[in-house]
């Protein structure tokens, strides 16, 4: 029933497109973790201007889907800005501040999910702002955001899919262009979800692996 | 126990004290003041302002006004009209907070240290002392309350006696003036009670000055030099332990008192069994 010789035949494009697709993983995955350090600690500012931007950063892409934050960056941010983004910038840029809205969020609730005594503990004691967040509340807040943070990532690699929605030749996109001249789609769509799993799920079981691990009751 | 006179340095001075929880007044023009190795034992039913009233001392909560001295440091302070208050740094504020040490109702413990990192954080981090200095301080203070063979555990793996011991030798790695406990037997099973009032007497008789929120009559008894009684913010009744818990004037004292008789005496049927 399958025919899988269209897979090996053509290989070097399929193996091209997974190539972009974990560049854009990796890619937007690093420059999400900074967006993401910086808007989740604006978001924890003493200031309530900084925190009312930081929660409007984080509802704005939370809240549009991907996919029209992506079309949009693709053909309206351009003429907006007067300026040409190619879609490969597009994409990142588009994939990076969705993801940094996610992994703001995460970290926001990692450090208000870190007990209210510790910070008294460590506020009587006579630490600064700066002492109890590097030293009693961070470290206790990173334990906990680990599973969702590695979450989020696996997350982000599925979305980079959508990529092929303006034409970066990513695994999917690649997978639609073999099965556009060859007619197998049956067997292309099968490999591709095939290749995720095969990349994900032991991903996914890590992670499991790691919630148990780092249960730290006080 | 000699009994601190008068002349004894006043460690803590606290002079017409309000808080308020939102429209909610907690404490309504608290004075007391704490003279040094004094023990001082502050009773009240739930909700009166006994732990609040203990947790400005260090302004972990903000009071409205009033003012808080701390050997000598004026760390809050409204003045008398409320208007003229007084403005700290937050390292100001530090270095006053590190004249108390607090011991939580939840222990608070740092769940990613051990005991002795527990202990050694605070002098290393914030009183900048040696590495091997404070640890060796720390093991001292970890086998004052009994902890020498535990230093190296982590707080998930101490009872909840042990972990209030540790939280002990953590407050007093700071070499503070004075004491604060936060109802330190609240959160405790019943057999472990002992071992934390016993730390807290040894504590007591070496002279340290303390203030103890605590709903052990028996320890306010025993070792308090003065026993505070707080009622809806209010400094309802204040004295020597014998003259406030066996003879007391105040009717809502007199009703506190009384339930813990009750408890005492609802017991004596069963204990006569044994």
């Amino acid at each position: 029933m399958f025919d899988f010789s269209v897979i090996v035949q053509n290989a070097p494009l399929l193996w091209y497109g997974l190539l972009v697709t974990l560049e854009y993983t990796v890619a937007t995955i690093t420059a999400g973790v900074i967006i993401g350090l910086i808007v989740g600690l604006i978001q924890l500012s003493r200031i309530r201007l900084l925190r009312a931007l930081g929660r409007l950063y984080v509802e704005f892409f939370r809240n549009i889907p991907l996919l029209v934050t992506l079309l949009w960056t693709y053909y309206a941010l351009p003429i907006f800005l007067h300026v040409n983004i190619t879609k490969g910038w597009a994409g990142l840029i588009a994939l990076s501040c969705y993801v940094g809205s996610f992994y703001a969020e995460i970290l926001r609730a990692g450090v208000q999910g870190v007990d209210r005594g510790q910070t008294d503990a460590a506020t009587a004691l006579g630490m600064t702002y700066r002492q109890r967040m590097r030293r009693i509340v961070l470290p206790q807040a990173f334990r906990r955001m680990m599973p969702p943070l590695v979450g989020q990532s696996i997350i982000q690699m599925k979305n980079t899919t959508l990529l092929s929605a303006i034409t970066v030749p990513d695994l999917l996109y690649q997978g639609s262009y073999v099965s556009s001249f060859t007619y197998k789609p049956m067997e292309i769509y099968t490999a591709i979800g095939a290749i995720f799993l095969v990349i994900l799920v032991p991903l996914t079981m890590v992670t499991r692996r790691m919630e148990f691990g780092h249960v730290s009751p006080h | 126990m000699s009994r601190p006179t008068d002349a004894a340095r006043l460690v803590l001075a606290i002079e017409d004290l309000s808080l308020c929880f939102g429209h909610r007044q907690v404490l309504r023009s608290v004075s007391l003041e704490v003279r040094q190795g004094e023990v001082v034992v502050l009773l009240g039913a739930s909700g009166s302002g006994k732990t609040s009233l203990l947790r400005c001392i260090n302004l972990l909560n903000n009071p409205r006004s009033g003012r808080i001295v701390i050997d000598g440091a004026p760390i809050f302070d409204t003045g008398l009209d409320g208007r003229d208050r007084l403005r700290l740094s937050e390292r100001a504020i530090n270095a006053i907070r590190a004249k108390t040490g607090m011991v939580f109702q939840q222990f608070n413990l740092f769940p990613h240290m051990t005991a002795l990192q527990n202990v050694m954080e605070a002098p290393v981090i914030v009183g900048r002392v040696p590495r091997a200095e404070a640890e060796a301080a720390a093991r001292r203070l970890l086998g004052q309350v009994g902890l020498a063979d535990h230093v190296g555990k982590r707080p998930a793996q101490l009872s909840g006696g042990q972990q209030q011991r540790v939280g002990i030798a953590r407050a007093l790695a700071m070499n503070p003036m004075v004491m604060l406990f936060d109802e330190p037997t609240s959160a405790l099973d019943p057999e472990l009670v002992g071992e934390v009032l016993k730390a807290m007497v040894a504590l007591a008789r070496s002279g340290m000055t303390m203030l103890v929120v605590t709903h052990e009559l028996g320890f306010a008894f025993e070792i308090a030099d003065r026993v505070i009684f707080l009622d809806d913010g209010e400094i309802a009744a204040e004295g020597p332990p014998a003259e406030i818990l066996l003879h007391p004037q105040n009717l809502r004292l007199q009703n506190f008192v009384a339930r813990f008789h009750e408890s005492a005496d609802m017991l004596k049927p069963f204990l006569a069994g044994r």
